[in-house]
């Protein structure tokens, strides 16, 4: 992780995200009989994304290690770079925050909404995302796609 | 098994089961206590270490204050009472699940009996009309006391011994252990209810994780499957062996051999299989798990004995049980009905049904229904009242035709019956399968057949307990 991390933060100086080479490496724990997350690991990949999928039944103790608060909880938790996506958060909201590194813990997109990445549908509405830290405090929108 | 013993509640118990604990000729099997069928339990709290690889000590609830509880041993066509008290700090109740009961006997709180308040008991009295492999559990609170270690098996035995040389009971189950070693104090989230369940991290077999078991050469055992676990599915494989399935949920089927091996095992099913130890004296083989993608396991070993074969060639006795007392449904006369299942995450507009996904709601994450049996839920405990589903004529054919409409598994369990399992997406189902707890993959259909003979109203629901919960539920009338 440290390797990525130092990579990513010498290239982040000049270079956009989506103009690296080097891809981004994603740990993506994942209930075993979902397949959305499949799915949501082809389109990060797509995205310039190396993605280890690790199918586990223990997910809910992963989120909560991650800091997930339980109301956000998604179908599946991944880490990057030091912070937590949980849910089918959308590659750009991804990369938002591998380039600003708010001092959060991650970000969430509770549910699993037609028309997210990996889902089936058109949008019914804006996608709220949200962030949540570990001391506590209430999750806030961090971004609206 | 590292103490036997500590699994059985009394000693009339521990006499009545020491000859299947030994290496016993066949004759021995099924030797009986006389005693009367009073059985005496308590549900309490209690602390387990779990044997084997797994080595923490627990905090749990139990009966008798034990996990797996003691296994309960009775007669069939005898009667029985099993008075249960109840010393945890919340009412509970006790489920037979699979015995054809009087409903007031079915444990359901709300439904069949006021629940049993803290410090109070309630005597529960039937005659097992089914020989079989049975097990109990609490019907109030049920995620959290059936999570907690309230579970045990409950062996009717059949009028004549079985000839085998052991009867063994495997009580399957897992826990969610923290990092801590301590039980996971919740017992699932709104994610996981609209998902697989709660599923844990560390599965026991009776009161061990991982343990050896011995075995003989030649010997011929009987193994009694039980899947107490709140959501985990088995698919088990006995490696080098050739299991034989003889019956499920408790009641006998033609004897077969599964495909591939593989014995699936859904939450609260059981399977009786008839092993022929065949393997070779002095070494060991692996008893796995592997129903889950990448996640596959070694539940136990079977550790042959260096002694010599206990035959030659294996038990020349029959395989097949003796049958039940089942009635036949007549399917050319029966009551059809349909039940659709529905909910859960993923799978685009499934979960439309569910109220709806409007960019932010999870299915059941504002403490509603994540499922519904043909649009409608009930949950919790299902004490709310609640019109049922269908009303059947007592004494009438009935077919039950299940769609699984989820993209997740579903053990559907009926109460007070067993049925005859029909159908599997429109192929007929071999070997004369009965059963009380059906297993439906995702988009499985299955048709299930039964004569509607027990008076009442009876639960069905699913045996994934945060399923049940969350509305997988609902109340079947017969009258």
């Amino acid at each position: 992780m440290k390797k990525y991390r130092a990579v990513a933060i010498a290239l982040l100086a000049s270079t956009p995200l989506q103009a690296l080479a080097a891809p981004i490496h994603a740990i993506l724990y994942k209930n075993p009989q979902c397949s959305c997350c499949e799915l949501y690991a082809d389109y990060l990949r797509a995205n310039g994304f190396d993605v280890e999928l690790v199918p586990t039944n223990d997910l809910a103790q992963i989120s909560a290690k991650a800091g997930t608060p339980s109301q956000l909880e998604g179908c599946h938790t991944m880490l990057v770079d030091g912070y937590a996506f949980d849910g089918l958060v959308p590659v750009d909201v991804v990369k938002k925050v591998l380039a600003e590194r708010p001092a959060i813990a991650g970000v969430a997109l509770p549910g699993m909404p037609t028309g997210a990445p990996g889902m089936p549908g058109v949008k019914s509405g804006p996608l709220k995302i949200y962030a949540f830290t570990k001391d506590g405090a209430p999750p806030s929108v961090y971004a609206v796609e | 098994m590292r103490n036997p013993a500590r699994t059985y509640m009394s000693r009339r118990s521990v006499l009545r089961a020491g000859a299947g604990l030994c290496l016993a000729a066949p004759a021995l099997i099924g030797a009986r206590a006389a005693a009367a069928q009073e059985i005496r339990l308590t549900a309490r709290p209690g602390r387990v270490t779990l044997n084997g690889a797994a080595r923490e000590t627990i905090d749990i609830w139990g009966y008798d204050g034990l996990a797996p509880g003691p296994v309960l041993r009775v007669r069939q066509g005898e009667p029985a009472t099993i008075q249960a008290r109840n010393q945890l700090d919340q009412d509970t109740t006790v489920h037979w699940h699979g015995i054809r009961l009087p409903n007031a006997m079915d444990g359901v709180p709300g439904l069949t009996q006021a629940p049993i308040r803290p410090g109070e008991s309630f005597t529960y009295a039937f005659t097992p009309p089914d020989a079989g492999t049975f097990w109990y559990h609490p019907h109030a609170n049920s995620l959290e006391q059936l999570g907690r270690g309230l579970a045990g098996a409950l062996i009717v035995e059949e009028r004549e011994p079985v000839a085998v040389d052991r009867d063994l009971v495997w009580m399957l189950r897992d826990w969610r252990i923290t990092p801590e070693g301590a039980l996971a104090p919740s017992f699932g989230g709104a994610m996981e209810a609209a998902m697989s369940g709660h599923i844990g991290n560390v599965v026991t077999l009776n009161e061990s994780a991982q343990a050896e078991q011995p075995v003989r050469a030649g010997e011929r055992i009987r193994l009694r499957l039980v899947n107490g676990a709140l959501a985990r599915i088995m698919s088990l494989r006995f490696e080098g062996h050739r299991p034989q399935v003889v019956a499920i949920d408790g009641q006998p089927c033609d004897p077969f051999e599964p495909a591939g091996g593989r014995l699936l095992l859904g939450p609260a099913m059981r399977l009786d299989v008839l092993l022929d130890m065949q393997g070779e004296p002095g070494r060991s083989y692996d008893v796995i798990d592997d129903f889950y993608d990448k996640l596959s396991y070694t539940l136990t070993r079977l550790v042959y004995g260096a002694e010599a074969p206990v035959r030659a060639h294996p038990l020349d006795a029959p395989l097949a049980l003796p049958r039940n007392p089942v009635p036949e449904p007549d399917l050319a006369d029966a009551d059809r009905r349909q039940i659709a299942v529905t909910g859960g995450m993923m799978g685009g507009g499934m979960m439309m049904g569910m109220g709806g996904m409007n960019g932010m709601a999870t299915p059941g994450m504002d403490g509603g229904a994540a499922w519904a049996i043909n649009g409608s839920s009930m949950t919790g405990d299902g004490q709310e009242p609640m019109a049922p589903l269908f009303a059947f004529k007592r004494g009438r054919s009935v077919v039950l035709a299940i769609t699984n409409q989820t993209a997740w598994w579903h053990p559907m369990h009926l109460h007070g019956h067993s049925f005859r399992v029909l159908s599997r997406n429109g192929a007929a189902v071999p070997h004369r399968q009965w059963a009380d707890t059906v297993l439906l993959a995702p988009k499985d259909g299955v048709e299930c057949a039964f004569v509607a003979d027990n008076p009442g109203d009876w639960m069905l629901h699913c045996h994934v307990m945060n399923h049940q919960a969350s509305g997988l539920m609902g109340v079947v009338k017969v009258a």
